[in-house]
């Protein structure tokens, strides 16, 4: 299918071509009849210029489309360290809780230590006065001395407050004790 | 040369690079570019009333974004809901050979593998075009 554009026509065409140099673009000059010599120099020259102007087009959006598709590959290589350093937050926040919670119970742990260390003392110290009066009574009685009822009393209010004393210090461990087990449930 | 083509592609520059293309290697004298494969179909179901405007050709991008089915489902539909009887195939960057085989079993005449330089590929598919119009030529990959 071609086109044939009467003499006038292709006249003003070419004239437009010669003094602005305007031509026809696109596919539309394939189609286009030129039997005449002149109208086929401006058919020539306008597709030369439409094919310089196409293949600069192309060039320049094919660069165009690398430099997306760079961009595109840098985006992702971003999304992706992006997603490996919330990781690594992740884990660090996770470290730092843990070493929180290993200082809070060595901190509990050396508590408990010392706690332990005054009630071994305390409870040696006890025992220690517990068994030397209790000699001290029963040599009493043994040589049968003046001093027995004396010595029974003192033995008698000593033993009751060491014991006192004794269950006072058990209460107490066993209440610190019982506190940390439930701050531990919380 | 072909005389009208319809380009269904998501990638707008690839429009313009397919469209400077052809008509620098002289491979159609028009081209029709859509961006969805619901915006194709809704031509092709118009043909029937308008089989004027049914064009030589179609392009395909496999992956199309923004469109409820992909390209190798669009050949489905032209071929057997449809019933065009268009040449047709796939012009994609991908070239998985479980969806070369779904487009060849759907009715693709064609695998064009889009790259940088798809130039050479086009001239091929230029000089095989008539094959695949009358039916004679077998599916092809252009890679």
């Amino acid at each position: 299918m071609k086109i044939t554009l009467n003499k006038e026509a292709r006249e003003e065409l070419q004239s437009l071509a010669k003094n602005k140099d305007v031509y026809i673009e696109g596919n539309i000059l394939k189609l286009l009849e030129h039997s005449d010599d002149d109208f086929k120099e401006y058919i020539n020259a306008a597709l030369a210029k439409d094919t310089e102007r196409r293949k600069k087009r192309l060039e320049i959006t094919k660069q165009v489309q690398d430099k997306n598709k760079e961009l595109e590959e840098k985006a992702k290589e971003n999304d992706d360290l992006m997603a490996e350093l919330k990781e690594a937050l992740i884990i660090a926040e996770d470290a730092k809780e843990a070493a929180l919670n290993d200082l809070d119970v060595m901190q509990k742990k050396s508590q408990f230590q010392l706690i332990g260390s005054i009630v071994s003392y305390a409870l040696w110290v006890i025992v220690g006065t517990g068994i030397i009066t209790t000699f001290m009574y029963a040599m009493a009685i043994y040589w049968n001395s003046t001093e027995t009822t004396l010595i029974g009393n003192t033995w008698s209010n000593l033993f009751g407050i060491l014991l006192t004393n004794s269950f006072s210090i058990i209460g107490t461990i066993m209440g610190v004790k019982y506190a940390n087990n439930d701050e531990k449930q919380e | 040369m072909i005389d009208s083509i319809l380009l269904v592609d998501d990638e707008d520059l690839f429009h313009i690079v397919f469209d400077d293309a052809c008509s620098l290697l002289d491979i159609a004298l028009s081209l029709e570019g859509v961006h969805s494969a619901d915006e194709a179909e809704e031509k092709v179901v118009g043909w029937s009333d308008e089989p004027s405007k049914k064009p030589d050709c179609i392009f395909v991008d496999l992956n199309i974004i923004g469109s409820s089915f992909d390209g190798i489902e669009l050949i489905r539909r032209v071929n057997h809901k449809y019933g065009n009887g268009v040449v047709i195939g796939i012009i994609s960057s991908s070239f998985n050979e479980d969806e070369i085989e779904k487009a060849k079993l759907v009715g693709a005449q064609f695998w064009i593998v889009k790259s940088d330089d798809i130039e050479p590929r086009l001239e091929e598919f230029k000089e095989d075009f008539n094959s695949y119009k009358d039916r004679t030529g077998e599916f092809k990959v252009y890679k």
